[in-house]
């Protein structure tokens, strides 16, 4: 892999150091939650609702508290707290309209109790002894019927707060625009008029959620969990129970967004409340599919218009998202389908984007990798496709031509925040034409696209897509992360981080932002992250932040150790710090003396000017730069089957300087099989009472190693210098573009638009027989 | 009931329920590496190796297991220098949340015996049982492929 | 974890049978199909690996096949992996996964009965018989035991009869990982240019794996180069099909017409 050309002369940033907790995960060491055993820990399982929308009329737990049962949990026994399980920073922007455990259920798998026993079988057994009566209320499964006048009204609790117009099931609205687009429709030479849909998709993370609370020997409750937010579960535990208390992560299974809502937190802390003993749930499978979160399922209708030489004009897109039965990142996503996708066409006249995001009796929605821009962008793009064909212009020289180039900006990142106005930003970093030319020259577009596409003696189709995109790296002015860094006598240091590596590699390229700046090695560096009373505060993994805002505040933190550490050799050598430098592991002098790290701290702890180095740094983002991608899509068609195959797909991103190139590679590789997921195999199908049939992964398919054709990532040559070292964010852009990528291939192979994921073979199927026969 | 299996070369003696499932009883004798993940034989994290097959520790019933040989991910992982296969996973970045990973290592420890030099297909074809969501399996192939060579020239 | 009272390991057939004959009680080969089951009836299992069965054993003009024999041994048995012409093989590794592979047994896959069984579709194309045990040995024809849903028995061995034609297995799923939507399974012997013999069998239609004959005898005399387009015509019209989260029955129709046209083709080669 080519070294990316940056501005510094680096020596551990943008090197693939291996993942510093790599060695305990592939000798599959017991570092996940569910590998914690505490002595006497209760086994808590959860009663959850069949029927999709219901009023508990009684509860009689009477005849399950059986022997080996510690407790059972109704809503009459947790408190009455109203919050939100969204997991975001406060306040937060989703609408406060969920209980621990309430009278009224609203999707099937909602909770209705919780069980804690001696072991799993006991509670099972208890769970099949609860009587509950309930009074079935209708039901509102699909989101696009919320809204309808006889629907029925999910959230009727007099205390929630925060939600749009819960009495028509609108959790959240939003619109805005700029300039006229009804006046700029009229003026363009070519419009379209188009309606796009993305499914819900399950986060399918490997490791269930799971949590453990105890009381430590000094009777503090500690809480070990699978999250993404530890010191937001702290606060909303706190919120909830008025209890202080500790939450550690350990190594985590994956999360997407899915462990950043507080699912298993508050079941876990309410028994260890209650009976003082430690509590452990470990979700199965199935209640990881069907009571956590899922994807925000939405429709878009696009209108866009373009002039005769390619010149974008206008774009409204106008969108309705399924929340599902509570309003969890019920705004924000939607905003994100406008804020992270728009901008990248910065020069349209007009632009428009609003909509509603309403409430239905499915499983809640809520935060997964991509938040919003994947649906947004498989709208856009597509529709964008669609308009350069009814040009007659190439779609990479036309979504080019529109987009968004170093030195500009969009008015919408001042408009459109997260839930709120964002922040004015000129955009310093964007190798779009880098991405798209050199991508295309890799890809072989120009050639490729000369070739015939349908093979009719063998009924196979190929086709070639290219899909834009654009994401952010943090949420500005809002996201904050702190990092502590002490030095040790041995020469190495620790950098304690709030950060949350959810198996992205986090610790290790903070590590190797520390590393840098204190011309040391990462193996010097003992990273701690994501334990609420030992680390300083972070928000948590999520919003494409930790690299920038989590990176910013470790190379912060490490330029004042850097300093810290020079004041501290110039006491002892009597020198001006100007004389002096680090250097591998040691301060030098330019009058040739120098000292290593490690005699220094040795001096500094028993016999010269005692003291412990340690700093402590915050970073808030004022700008997000966006990364930018441009994919590039091979499908191979079974005309006889409708089956589709993604044979090449092809990345050229820029996200800055990447800190460690293998890692970042992943983060783009890994995204882009979610995206082929949500484009061609996960389906989410519901029986008529709402249950979901797809609950496990025999029936849920994510794709599989035969599935995946060849994925590839080229990086291009960029710096962000607002980002540590010159990053920018990784994670979530490669989730944008698989989507419109496949469907802009499809319809290039066979003239057939596919408007709806996932693209199902029987769909696409019936359509080839109505037009090839 | 008891059984008697040996795990990673140490004999057990165990007292088991009936219908007990092998991951279960593994994870209870300490044996964390082998993960639960799906329960329904679809994701391959539990596999580990009986008389050096890798099967479905979460569909086999421990009952079934006595008398046999089980070799799980610990068996795999010396405490010094790691394996071809668990280095090669490290220096592709082949494991991102590591939660695939013993089940992956386990299967492909028995892919390499049997087929010390697996072209692409065949290492996909192989691990094909094992799911990971972090990856998208292409670093995982690269890792495998070059594990292959690694104990090859060994 | 099941909870039942007891796991037991008889040693003999009659044995086993004897012990199957007591309420709530169910038959276990390679675990994989018991392991689902979410019975709060069910009291004992009967473990069948200490029945001695399993084997390939080659005749002269057949393979018997013991019933708990791995779907893995299938593939690394050297004869009969190459029965019709690699058909075994090829067909046994289109199923789940090697870890499914070395679990699954011949015997556990078509005693439950399962529409979408590969196994039950590749083992009636190559039209084998199947022993059980009820009482008494029985040998009957695959298809039958399929569509007899005989209660009760142990499958104890299955009997292949050594193929000349040419065999070819064709499944779709929605993921290389995964069941089949369809599987359909074709064995044709020709003289010269014409179908002599034809054997034509679809599975997971959602329903149990069928014959079909209508088929089968339209190609018989024709040319098997001119045959495909009428024949998967006709296959649409007849085949009787479902609807499941999969797929609908109209798409399994439209399926099982382009399968038998990639099996046509693949045997006219």
């Amino acid at each position: 892999m080519s070294k990316v050309l940056t501005e510094e002369k680096l020596n551990v940033v943008n090197t693939p150091v291996e993942k510093v907790d790599g060695k305990a995960l592939v000798r599959g060491k017991p570092v996940f939650t569910d590998d914690f055993d505490l002595p006497n820990a209760l086994t808590v399982k959860i009663l959850r609702s069949p029927h999709a929308h219901a009023i508990i009329k009684s509860i009689d737990t009477s005849e399950a508290m059986i022997e080996g049962v510690a407790c059972i949990l109704t809503y009459k026994d947790v408190p009455h707290v109203i919050y939100t399980r969204a997991g975001q920073g406060y306040p937060e922007p989703s609408p406060y309209d969920t209980f621990i455990l309430d009278k009224k259920v609203r999707y099937v798998g909602d909770a209705v109790a919780i069980i804690a026993a001696e072991n799993e079988n006991i509670a099972e057994r208890a769970m099949k002894l609860i009587k509950v009566d309930y009074e079935i209320l209708p039901a509102i499964l699909d989101y696009e019927h919320a809204q309808d006048p006889d629907a029925p009204v999910i959230h009727d609790e007099p205390e929630i707060s925060g939600s749009y117009d819960p009495k028509h099931n609108i959790a959240s609205h939003y619109e805005m625009e700029i300039g006229n687009v009804e006046e700029e429709l009229k003026k363009c030479d070519y419009t379209i008029d188009e309606v796009y849909y993305t499914p819900n998709q399950s986060h399918a993370m490997m490791e269930p959620h799971t949590a453990i609370s105890y009381f430590d020997p000094n009777g503090r409750l500690t809480v070990i969990t699978s999250t993404q937010v530890p010191f937001h579960a702290r606060r909303i535990l706190n919120r909830l129970f008025g209890v202080n208390c500790r939450v550690i992560k350990p190594r985590i299974g994956g999360g997407f967004g899915g462990k950043q809502a507080i699912h298993v937190e508050p079941y876990v802390v309410a028994v260890t409340l209650k009976t003082g003993r430690p509590a452990k749930c470990v979700y199965t499978r199935e209640e990881t599919m069907t009571a956590t979160n899922t994807r925000h399922a939405m429709r878009f209708r696009v209108r866009a218009g373009a002039m005769k030489d390619g010149t974008l004009r206008a774009i409204e897109l106008w969108g309705l998202s399924n929340t599902g039965a509570y309003g969890e990142h019920a705004l924000t996503v939607f905003m994100v389908a406008g804020s992270k996708t728009l901008p990248l066409y910065n020069k349209v006249k007009a632009v428009k984007f609003g909509g509603d995001v309403v409430y239905s009796n499915t499983e809640p929605a809520g935060a997964f990798r991509g938040y919003g821009a994947p649906q947004g962008m498989f709208a856009l793009d597509s529709a964008l496709d669609e308009l350069a064909r009814k040009i007659g212009i190439d779609p990479i020289e036309f979504k080019l031509k529109n987009s968004i180039r170093e030195g500009e900006t969009s008015p919408i990142f001042r408009i459109m925040g997260e839930g709120r106005e964002g922040v004015d930003q000129i955009i310093r970093s964007c190798k779009i034409e880098e991405c798209a030319i050199e991508g295309s020259k890799i890809f072989n577009w120009y050639e490729k696209i000369k070739r015939p596409r349908i093979d009719m003696k063998k009924k196979v189709a190929h086709g070639y897509g290219v899909a834009f995109a654009m994401q952010g790296s943090s949420i500005p002015a809002i996201d904050m992360g702190g990092a502590t860094l002490k030095m040790n006598d041995d020469g190495t240091f620790n950098l304690l981080v709030g950060a949350t590596d959810l198996g992205t590699g986090s610790d290790t390229i903070l590590a190797q932002i520390a590393a840098e700046v204190l011309h040391t090695t990462v193996d010097k560096i003992t990273v701690y992250s994501s334990d609420t009373d030992m680390t300083p505060f972070d928000k948590g993994a999520y919003a494409s932040s930790t690299t920038y805002v989590s990176g910013n505040a470790v190379k912060k933190a490490a330029e004042k150790m850097k300093k810290e550490i020079l004041k501290a050799a110039s006491e002892l050598f009597e020198k001006p710090v100007e004389f002096l430098d680090l250097e591998e592991d040691k301060v030098v002098c330019d009058d040739g003396r120098s000292i290593s790290f490690a005699e220094l701290q040795t001096k500094l702890f028993y016999t010269f000017n005692q003291r412990q180095l340690e700093v402590t740094e915050s970073f808030v983002s004022e700008v997000a730069p966006p990364p930018y991608l441009v994919s590039f899509a091979e499908v191979e068609i079974d005309m006889e089957t409708g089956k589709v195959k993604v044979v090449d797909f092809l990345n050229y991103i820029d996200c800055g300087v990447p800190i460690n190139p293998i890692l970042a590679r992943g983060q783009v590789e890994g995204a882009s099989a979610q995206g082929i997921g949500i484009a061609l195999f996960e389906d989410h199908i519901m029986d008529k009472n709402g249950r979901l049939i797809t609950d496990d992964f025999f029936t849920y398919k994510i794709p599989a190693r035969g599935d995946i054709g060849k994925i590839e990532v080229r990086f291009a040559k960029s710096y962000e210098p607002t980002g540590p070292f010159g990053a920018k964010s990784v994670s979530e852009i490669g989730l944008d573009t698989p989507g419109p990528a496949i469907a802009n291939a499809i319809y290039d192979a066979l003239g057939i638009r596919m408007r709806r994921l996932p693209i199902r073979s029987e769909e696409l199927f019936f359509e080839i027989r109505k037009k090839y026969g | 009931m008891r059984v008697n299996i040996k795990i990673n070369d140490k004999n057990h003696s165990i007292e088991i329920e009936p219908g007990e499932m092998l991951l279960e009883t593994l994870r209870r004798l300490g044996y964390k590496g082998v993960k639960h993940a799906c329960s329904t034989a679809s994701c391959g994290a539990c596999t580990v190796q009986i008389d050096g097959k890798p099967v479905l520790s979460c569909s086999t019933f421990t009952a079934a297991v006595d008398g046999h040989e089980v070799k799980t991910i610990e068996g795999f992982s010396n405490e010094g220098v790691l394996s071809e296969i668990q280095k090669a996973i490290l220096e592709e970045g082949a494991s991102q949340c590591g939660f695939c990973i013993p089940g992956l290592v386990v299967t492909a420890e028995a892919l390499l015996k049997e087929n010390p030099d697996p072209d692409q297909k065949e290492i996909i074809e192989y691990l094909k049982g094992n799911l990971c969501r972090c990856t998208g399996y292409e670093s995982q192939t690269r890792a495998i492929m070059k594990a292959a060579k690694a104990r090859r020239e060994r | 974890m099941i909870n039942i009272k007891e796991y037991v390991k008889p040693d003999t057939v009659q044995s086993a049978y004897e012990i199957g004959q007591m309420p709530n009680s169910l038959y276990v080969s390679g675990g994989l199909m018991v392991s689902q089951i979410k019975s709060e009836r069910l009291e004992r299992l009967i473990d069948l690996k200490s029945l001695d069965l399993d084997y390939i054993r080659e005749e002269e003009n057949y393979f018997k096949i013991g019933a708990n024999t791995k779907l893995s041994s299938l593939i690394s048995h050297p004869a009969f992996s190459n029965l019709g012409k690699g058909f075994i093989k090829e067909s046994i590794k289109e199923i789940g996964s090697v870890q499914i592979r070395n679990m699954a047994t011949v015997g556990g896959s078509i005693a439950f009965r399962l529409g979408w069984s590969d196994v039950i579709t590749i083992f009636m194309t190559a039209g084998s018989q199947v022993e059980i045990y009820k009482g008494n040995f029985q040998r009957i024809n695959l298809e039958d035991f399929i569509s007899q849903k005989v209660k009760g028995a142990i499958v104890t061995e299955i009997t292949v009869p050594k193929i000349d034609g040419k065999c070819v297995f064709e499944k779709f799923a929605k993921s290389n990982f995964d069941i089949a939507t369809l599987n359909l399974g074709l064995r044709v012997s020709l003289d010269g240019k014409f179908v002599k013999e034809a054997r034509l069998v679809v599975g997971s239609r959602p329903m149990l794996s069928q014959r079909i004959r209508e088929v089968e005898e339209f190609m018989i005399g024709k040319e098997i180069d001119k045959v495909s387009n009428e024949a998967s015509e006709l296959i649409q019209k007849v085949i009787q099909t479902g609807t499941d989260i999969r797929a609908s029955a109209e798409y399994r129709k439209a399926l099982s017409g382009s399968l038998l046209l990639k099996a046509l083709r693949r045997v006219a080669q």
